[in-house]
């Protein structure tokens, strides 16, 4: 039987840590020009509903590996 | 289409980098300042590819002009006119936060660990009329969400080198708070040193701090 991958994991990989700074920033902040950010909005606010618990996550796994400084990917689109 | 890139102030240093789309991108003058826009046929997807390549765009745009407020991913609009529009009356604000990021970057400082209590609302006497009690009930819970005691020990170190901050509470534990700094350019190893240095004054709290990275955070609408 396949062993089931913890979903932290699933979406956890060794990468670039800055990455979820990058969408903190890209997603989340900014000037807003058109009061409405011409996107699939329920996607974006889904990811960023996750992302501060993938904060949590990655600090988790960042505490446990380091050293050497590791880091995370996130899968942005939503499954 | 015009994709908003940044709003930006004074000269740039070297040529504009390519837009996300490998398009080329102009300036536009535009309410408080000028737009850094790529003319574009459709909004981006959401991808981690997207989301790089507009932080990519926006980290060259932020090496090349001294003031720089990143736009938000996805901010589309149908031409100039539009954008001129869209800005008209935010033309004051605008200006505003490119004074204060002239010469600046952000550093982001992460809380993880035990959250301090807050400190209680005060008292609202009950002769008071209900917009006064309104108003003090909104400036509690405003406290409530930019006041980050956990990070105390770190304040005598930074206070040298922070211009400004803004602060996010988080309700997922162990994840505290984000707070964003305004630092000087240049400044962002000074800064980690300070932090690294206070950090083992902290009880019960790690700190982990990224940067420098282009104001986001201090863009006009970014505290929402």
């Amino acid at each position: 039987m396949k062993r089931r991958t913890p979903p932290a994991q699933e979406i956890l990989e060794d990468a670039d840590a800055s990455l979820l700074d990058v969408i903190d920033n890209v997603l989340n902040k900014g000037v807003v020009v058109t009061g409405e950010v011409v996107l699939g909005v329920a996607k974006v606010d889904l990811v960023y509903l996750r992302l501060s618990a993938l904060l949590c996550a990655a600090d988790r796994l960042l505490e446990r590996r380091e050293p050497p400084r590791r880091a995370v990917r996130v899968r942005l689109r939503p499954r | 289409m015009l994709y908003v890139y940044a709003f930006v102030r004074g000269e740039p240093s070297g040529r504009l980098p390519r837009g996300r789309r490998g398009e080329r991108l102009r300036l536009v003058a535009c309410p408080g300042g000028l737009a850094v826009v790529g003319d574009v046929e459709r909004p981006p997807s959401p991808t981690v590819a997207h989301v790089r390549i507009h932080d990519r765009v926006v980290s060259g745009l932020a090496r090349r002009f001294p003031a720089i407020l990143p736009a938000r991913f996805g901010s589309l609009l149908p031409g100039e006119a539009a954008l001129a529009a869209a800005l008209a009356d935010r033309a004051e604000g605008i200006s505003a936060a490119l004074d204060l990021v002239e010469g600046r970057a952000q550093m982001t400082l992460r809380l993880y660990g035990r959250a301090a209590p807050l400190p209680a609302p005060g008292e609202v006497h009950p002769a008071l009329g209900s917009g006064t009690r309104y108003l003090r009930g909104r400036m509690s819970a405003w406290r409530a969400a930019t006041t980050v005691p956990e990070m105390a020990p770190l304040r005598p170190a930074l206070a040298a080198l922070v211009v400004a901050e803004r602060v996010e509470r988080h309700r997922t534990p162990p994840l505290i708070a984000t707070v964003y700094h305004l630092v000087e350019r240049g400044s962002a190893k000074t800064y980690l040193a300070a932090v690294a240095a206070a950090s083992r004054d902290l009880v019960d709290v790690r700190a982990r701090v990224s940067g420098p990275w282009a104001p986001y955070a201090f863009a006009p609408d970014a505290a929402s």
